[in-house]
């Protein structure tokens, strides 16, 4: 890592953290940790920079996390397109408002559910990223489902960071580690990087289950094509997010409300002062409000 | 241990107390009657360590299939759990379709509950050393490693043998109070007028 001011980059990240919508768990978003999500954002500026970036799927915010380090130049360097692709419409509005905001020309995220083939005006890539279900229960068959579309999003050529378990105590992690490379390879990728239990999670059930980067490269031999079809085999939809969770759902759809980033108002009731003095002072009504 | 806990059998262990400032003993009674009145009642849990969706139903059904039903052991404990006491009014398996809660059946201050079609009062011990996680990232850790810090619930398969400890004094041996029989559809997400 390169010299870096470490207490305005977390200050960053804090900033993304807090426009990220609140995970659910059902669809396996479950948040990594706010140190691993700097050095990850770190590495992945670095490894993607001056590239075009996908991400196939990113409830943690990392590409976002990436964006903004570099739009601040917390970090130097950085992708110079980064595109998120993701069936939650919080996630996408969530990044897209952010990235208005902040004046991040290079970011944008569109909704897309992975079943289905990429958009066709999707543009083609130099890399991906994608930290899926980790396929548990599904032989990892949920993992190959993102890491296919990525290789899609480069055409074939490129490299890719998949982030999934690696734990020494959940050993199928390693059975899943095994079936991905296998897959990846079979794919035209072959592993040129892996950095082993590397990052922790908000996840009250195993909060000292890890994950890992696999990066993940195309063979010299591979050709720029891009065959994208959706997903409809049974074998790949069951368990996919978990066991007997089958999908059901297209797209998790935001439901629109006044100030996105502020306590809504049925998580409080306000309880006046007593004071009659106070009570016209901070009445709703009054100039201090306006 | 109880003849129930037989080798094999699916238990959803958790700590039960005070909730939504209403006392163990009030809301024990109030179960029954539910049961008696509309044949089951809800009994409300929250945390991420039990998911509804991902981690009860999932193995509940799965003990199913194999003609076996999931026992609820309660370890009671003190609680100063003071959730506002909001009732759910709506219930679902799924996240997508919704059911009417029974005016019968009040859950009050819980986002997930379980199905239950009875509910006793025992004594025994459970040594958790005699237990694995049965699904989730952490399935087959021994109940005594996993049920620590914030993890105070889980869905936990009886071993053939309990775990060889180099100390006895590793073990978690929890005081169950309270059994139940979880009933389909298990586990359901709840929501009520917010």
């Amino acid at each position: 890592m390169s010299e870096i001011n470490l207490k305005n980059a977390m200050n960053t990240i804090s900033d993304v953290i807090q426009n990220r919508p609140r995970a659910l768990r059902e669809f396996d978003q479950i948040y990594m940790k706010a140190g691993d999500m700097m050095m990850q954002s770190e590495f992945v500026a670095r490894w993607a920079k001056n590239k075009h970036l996908c991400f196939i799927g990113d409830g943690d915010a990392i590409s976002v996390c990436v964006a903004l380090l570099d739009r601040r130049k917390d970090v130097p360097y950085g992708p110079s397109k980064i595109t998120v692709l993701d069936f939650d419409e919080r996630i996408v509005n969530a990044i897209n408002t952010f990235a208005e905001k902040e004046k991040i020309g290079h970011l944008d995220a569109r909704l897309y559910n992975v079943l289905e083939k990429l958009p066709d005006d999707l543009d083609t890539y130099d890399c991906f990223y994608t930290n899926p279900p980790w396929g548990q229960y599904n032989d990892g068959t949920s993992v190959s489902a993102f890491v296919d579309r990525g290789i899609e999003a480069v055409s074939n050529i490129g490299e890719g960071l998949i982030v999934i378990g690696d734990d020494p105590e959940a050993l199928w992690t390693h059975n899943v580690l095994a079936k991905v490379q296998t897959r990846s390879l079979a794919k035209g990728f072959y592993v040129a990087r892996m950095q082993p239990e590397l990052h922790l999670y908000h996840l009250d059930d195993a909060p000292d289950l890890k994950s890992c980067n696999l990066l993940v490269r195309s063979l010299g031999s591979n050709k720029e094509v891009r065959e994208s079809l959706p997903i409809d085999d049974p074998e790949v939809l069951h368990n996919f997010y978990g066991r007997l969770q089958v999908p059901r759902v297209r797209y998790v759809r935001e439901v629109p409300r006044l100030n996105r980033d502020k306590a809504t108002e049925y998580e409080y009731t306000l309880e006046l002062l007593e004071d009659e003095a106070c009570r016209n002072f901070y009445a709703p009504d009054t100039a201090f409000y306006s | 241990m109880s003849e129930f806990l037989r080798s094999g059998h699916g238990i959803l262990f958790m700590k039960v107390g005070k909730h939504a400032k209403e006392s163990l003993e009030d809301i024990v009674a109030r179960k029954r009657r539910e049961i008696d009145e509309a044949g089951f009642a809800l009994w409300g849990y929250g945390g991420n360590t039990c998911h509804p969706a991902t981690m009860v139903r999932p193995f509940a059904e799965e003990r199913a299939l194999l003609g076996e039903s999931i026992t609820l052991c309660m370890e009671p404990m003190d609680s100063k759990h003071d959730a506002p006491p909001v009732r759910a009014t709506e219930y679902s398996t799924n996240g997508v379709d919704w059911v009417q809660i029974p005016k019968a059946i009040n859950s009050v201050g819980s986002r997930f509950a379980l199905f239950l079609s009875d509910l006793s009062e025992v004594d025994f011990e459970l040594p958790l050393s005699g237990t694995e996680v049965a699904i989730g990232p952490r399935e087959g850790r021994s109940g005594h490693q996993y049920i620590q810090h914030r993890v105070d619930k889980a869905c936990l398969i009886v071993r053939d043998r309990a775990t060889i400890l180099n100390d006895a004094r590793q073990d978690k041996i929890v005081k169950i109070g309270l059994t139940a029989t979880l009933m389909p559809p298990y586990a359901a997400f709840l929501r009520g007028e917010e």
